[in-house]
């Protein structure tokens, strides 16, 4: 095996919601956003989720909403040593 | 006609079918300022994100409905006033939706972004 050089211009594809077989962004779909806040809950911007831009702004819309209807946290606490019970 | 869904967050001390009378005055509104509802749910009972007048449940609902502005506009007002909900919001909607809601669906697994199973 040849040593070539590492190719770090390669990560994703391409924008996980412009393919015909992706979901939609809906704003009530939290498991799918939660893909893409980081831990704080801050929106990921879209050079590292390789999200389109026109798909980035309606996400962002989606996050927001799903943050003023309390589906999401506007800052999420950090993973302390809490014990959830049950 | 356009399409609307409205979800309100309701105070967590009431019953689930104090929540759906609730629910039922508001779809009740939305008829009598001609529209028509497609569809309402019951979310449940589930933790906030954040607290929301110092209580960190509440009863989630949900009505899609085909009315005008005005209907929508009148539902808002009547949402605001009303001391049981503590936050709604309605969102125009570009087509109605086909099936309930991914909420509905969840069974409480965390699951990366998913491609459609049904088109």
């Amino acid at each position: 095996m040849s040593m070539s050089k590492p190719n770090f211009t390669r990560r994703q594809k391409s924008c996980p919601f412009s393919s015909e077989e992706s979901c939609d962004i809906d704003w009530k779909d939290v498991d799918t956003l939660n893909g893409y806040i980081s831990e704080r809950g801050k929106i990921m911007p879209s050079r590292i989720t390789v999200v389109s831009q026109k798909k980035q702004r309606v996400l962002a819309l989606a996050i927001k909403r799903a943050r003023q209807m309390a589906l999401m946290p506007y800052v999420a606490q950090e993973n302390t040593n809490r014990t959830r019970r049950g | 006609m356009t399409c609307y869904e409205t979800v309100f967050i309701a105070r967590p001390d009431l019953t689930e079918t104090q929540v759906k009378d609730l629910t039922k005055k508001f779809t009740d509104i939305l008829t009598k300022n001609g529209g028509k509802v497609l569809k309402t749910e019951y979310w449940g009972l589930r933790t906030l994100a954040y607290k929301i007048n110092k209580s960190s449940k509440g009863h989630y609902a949900l009505i899609e409905s085909e009315a005008d502005g005005k209907a929508i506009a009148e539902l808002d007002r009547l949402l605001r006033l009303d001391e049981d909900v503590m936050r709604y919001m309605s969102v125009r909607l570009k087509a109605p939706s086909k099936e309930p809601s991914v909420i509905l669906s969840n069974t409480g697994v965390k699951k990366p972004y998913i491609k459609r199973e049904a088109a």
